[in-house]
């Protein structure tokens, strides 16, 4: 027999002792969608840490305007910003895949932060961020430890 | 990154420590009080760092890069305002060097790049008085 049909091929493999996955390398197009890499999982980790981050500063914010330590937090607060865009930037999700987690919603009521808890923040994020270098490609890397610096420079300005 | 990247990346911030420390030396004889001070501790931490670079250059079998006898500074220094202007730009050359060793293979050269990254920047905040968002960065096009 020259030709097989595709109804009698998995039996051949089988006779000839060969599963089909020895044979069809690749993804199983029928195994749904592939898992998220490595990189895009640190930059969604990092991306909502950012997010709550800057929804930190936001409540430490709240109703001042006017005053000289408002204004420090707004600067730092930009910042954070910027960090958002350039890691948004980054990412590239394969279609149909969650661009990342949603960070928790804040109540409307939720409690105000201090400096204090915005320091400790500071300096948390800072260390985690040195913690992913190990796996990240250069380029990625390098701006984690730039925003890591940055996140560390915050942390002394609010006092620490 | 192969080992010659390692060691580029090395001599790359031993030379930005280098030309720290020299500029260290002529921004601190135009301040005075908690500057100068501060200057000298900035100063006292350049020069172990230098330590720390060479022997870790010396260390690969490699020889350290030596300190150049003069560097040609950004800008005329001669008073307190241009001279923290220039502790602050020391500073934000360092930051850009270490960036370098961020990108190399070894993961504890990594993790060494990013901490003087921290240090350096957190000194150019101080002298600066303001911080940034990207330090050791270019500004990121928006």
């Amino acid at each position: 027999m020259l030709l097989a049909s595709a109804a009698a091929l998995p039996l051949l493999l089988g006779a000839a002792g060969c599963r089909s996955s020895d044979v069809f390398t690749g993804p199983d197009p029928l195994a749904g969608r592939p898992p998220l890499g490595h990189d895009v999982l640190t930059l969604q980790a990092v991306i909502a840490a950012e997010e709550n981050m800057i929804d930190l500063y936001q409540r430490a914010i709240g109703g001042d305007s006017g005053t000289t330590r408002a204004r420090t937090l707004r600067s730092l607060l930009a910042q954070h910003q910027q960090h958002l865009v350039q890691l948004r930037a980054r990412l590239i999700v394969p279609p149909g895949a969650s661009p990342s987690p949603s960070p928790a919603s804040p109540s409307p009521r939720a409690s105000t932060v201090s400096i204090t808890r915005l320091r400790a923040a500071e300096r948390a994020s800072a260390a985690d961020l040195v913690r992913r270098l190990a796996t990240t490609p250069p380029a990625l890397a390098q701006l984690l430890a730039s925003i890591a610096a940055s996140d560390a420079t915050h942390a002394t300005a609010l006092g620490g | 990154m192969a080992s010659t990247g390692i060691v580029a990346a090395l001599q790359a911030a031993l030379a930005a420590e280098n030309a720290a420390i020299f500029g260290y030396g002529v921004a601190g004889a135009h301040l005075a009080g908690s500057s100068q001070a501060a200057a000298e501790r900035d100063w006292t931490a350049h020069n172990q760092a230098r330590d720390a670079l060479a022997a870790m250059i010396s260390a690969r079998g490699v020889v350290p890069t030596a300190a150049q006898a003069y560097y040609q500074l950004p800008f005329r220094v001669r008073d307190a305002p241009s001279a923290i202007r220039l502790a602050a730009y020391l500073e934000d050359g360092v930051t850009r060097a270490y960036l370098g060793l961020v990108a190399v293979s070894d993961q504890r050269l990594r993790r060494f790049g990013a901490m003087a990254m921290q240090d350096a920047a957190r000194r150019a905040a101080s002298w600066r008085g303001s911080t940034q968002a990207f330090p050791g960065m270019s500004p990121p096009a928006s």
